[in-house]
């Protein structure tokens, strides 16, 4: 039997096809973005750090090995410039933290 | 047989003359011989006459024997200028100025210094494939002893670094979800490989310095100085580094029997006290007393050092104490 002159197996198919790209739509809205967001995030933090860990002393931290760590600067210097406004500013690193645990 | 041996002691014992005669005795014994030097005040070049700097330089009049200076503000200077310079090659000009603070700050730290002389000695122990002996008069204080403890403690720094690195890289690649490109990767993180690059220096310093070098401990006959010793050796000892023994210099000499002026009289009391302190040593420490060499009149140099040279027990060609 006919049904707009398409079969009904075809029918099911492109069905099936238009369910499974909602559902992936779904999925990925609903699980996958915000949970490669939130690794993202993560990996932000403990590149945070990191940076910490080299550069404590650009906070007045005397650091044993900022003559050696500093060495990596020229290879970071995005990241320290970056992470050293969100250090002082933390107005923006609570709302980063806002961000990543859904609590605005 | 060790080829790099180390004098330390506080301030003013004596190393730099106690070094400098052990390096012409090595020199003498036929062995290509080098003394370093880290004291900013530059007495190696007092002693020999001679200015040095930081390349090794023929010691004139002495086959064999070389000698170089390092200083540690030069040392780090050079250390600055270098970051920077890889600094202009790889970030833009905008953004340079305000790492340039945090590269500066760096280098003002107190540890600069000592991390700097840290990795000149590193670079010496590393080339210093044309000598048979290396000698190095370390610079007085604790310092040195903090310098010799740094490989371990710094390589376990590296590798916590490391690890973090590791990890947030390894996130990143995690999030980059399909076709998006990873904002970092492991293989080719230029940070981690640069941080073993240094975590295999460090490991390479820690090696030498336990099983290619030996330490002597140079030492006044007076009470400050064997308690500045007995700190030293217990702190060496943390670090699982031997002492291999003391070299006691600027002994008084004592006036012959016959004399009994006021001048000899006060002589022989001082040889009295320095000699209760002496035992004291031998008794105390297990390590040997290498050597005990009387105080000069005038500074040790030229034939004075080849005679104090003589008064050192330490055999040339073993690193280790003659019988």
């Amino acid at each position: 039997m006919a049904d707009g002159g398409r079969p009904l197996a075809r029918r099911i198919a492109s069905f099936r096809e238009w369910v499974e790209e909602w559902l992936h739509g779904l999925y990925h809205g609903m699980v996958e973005h915000p949970s490669f967001e939130k690794i993202e995030k993560e990996a932000e933090d403990v590149e945070d750090t990191f940076l910490f860990a080299c550069f404590a002393d650009a906070f007045g931290i005397p650091s044993p090995v900022s003559y050696y760590t500093v060495e990596l600067l020229p290879y970071l210097a995005d990241e320290f410039e970056a992470w050293e406004r969100r250090m002082w500013d933390r107005g923006s690193w609570l709302e980063r933290k806002g961000q990543q645990y859904h609590v605005h | 047989m060790q080829k790099f041996v180390f004098f330390g002691g506080k301030g003013g014992v004596g190393k730099t003359t106690v070094s400098c005669a052990y390096a012409l005795k090595c020199a003498e014994a036929g062995l290509d011989t080098l003394v370093v030097s880290t004291d900013p005040a530059h007495s190696t070049a007092d002693v020999f006459d001679q200015a040095f700097d930081d390349d090794p330089t023929a010691v004139d009049g002495h086959e064999r024997l070389w000698a170089m200076e390092i200083d540690p503000d030069e040392a780090v200077d050079r250390h600055l200028t270098q970051v920077r310079r890889q600094m202009n090659q790889q970030v833009s000009a905008a953004i340079v100025n305000e790492i340039d603070r945090q590269i500066e700050l760096a280098h003002r730290t107190p540890g600069a210094h000592e991390a700097a002389l840290f990795d000149r000695f590193i670079e010496v122990m590393r080339t210093a494939d044309d000598y048979d002996r290396v000698v190095f008069d370390t610079s007085p204080t604790g310092g040195t002893l903090r310098l010799l403890a740094l490989p371990e403690f710094l390589a376990g720094w590296i590798e916590r670094l490391v690890a973090k690195r590791t990890k947030s890289v390894d996130l990143f690649e995690k999030a980059a979800i399909g076709d998006r490109e990873a904002r970092r990767k492991l293989d080719e993180d230029p940070l981690i490989a640069h941080l073993q690059g240094r975590k295999e220096k460090f490991e390479f310093a820690g090696r030498t310095l336990r099983e290619d070098s030996a330490f002597f401990l140079v030492l006044n006959p007076d009470e400050l100085s064997i308690r500045e010793t007995e700190r030293a050796v217990a702190e060496m000892a943390e670090q699982d580094l031997g002492v291999e023994g003391f070299v006691v210099n600027k002994v008084t000499p004592a006036p012959d029997e016959d004399e009994q002026g006021r001048g000899a009289t006060w002589l022989r009391d001082r040889v009295g006290t320095e000699r209760e302190r002496i035992d004291e040593i031998r008794g105390e420490f297990d390590e040997p007393v290498v050597a005990e060499i009387e105080a000069r009149v005038r500074e040790v140099k030229g034939d004075l050092l080849a005679a104090v040279a003589d008064e050192l027990a330490i055999d040339a060609d073993a690193g280790s104490v003659e019988a």
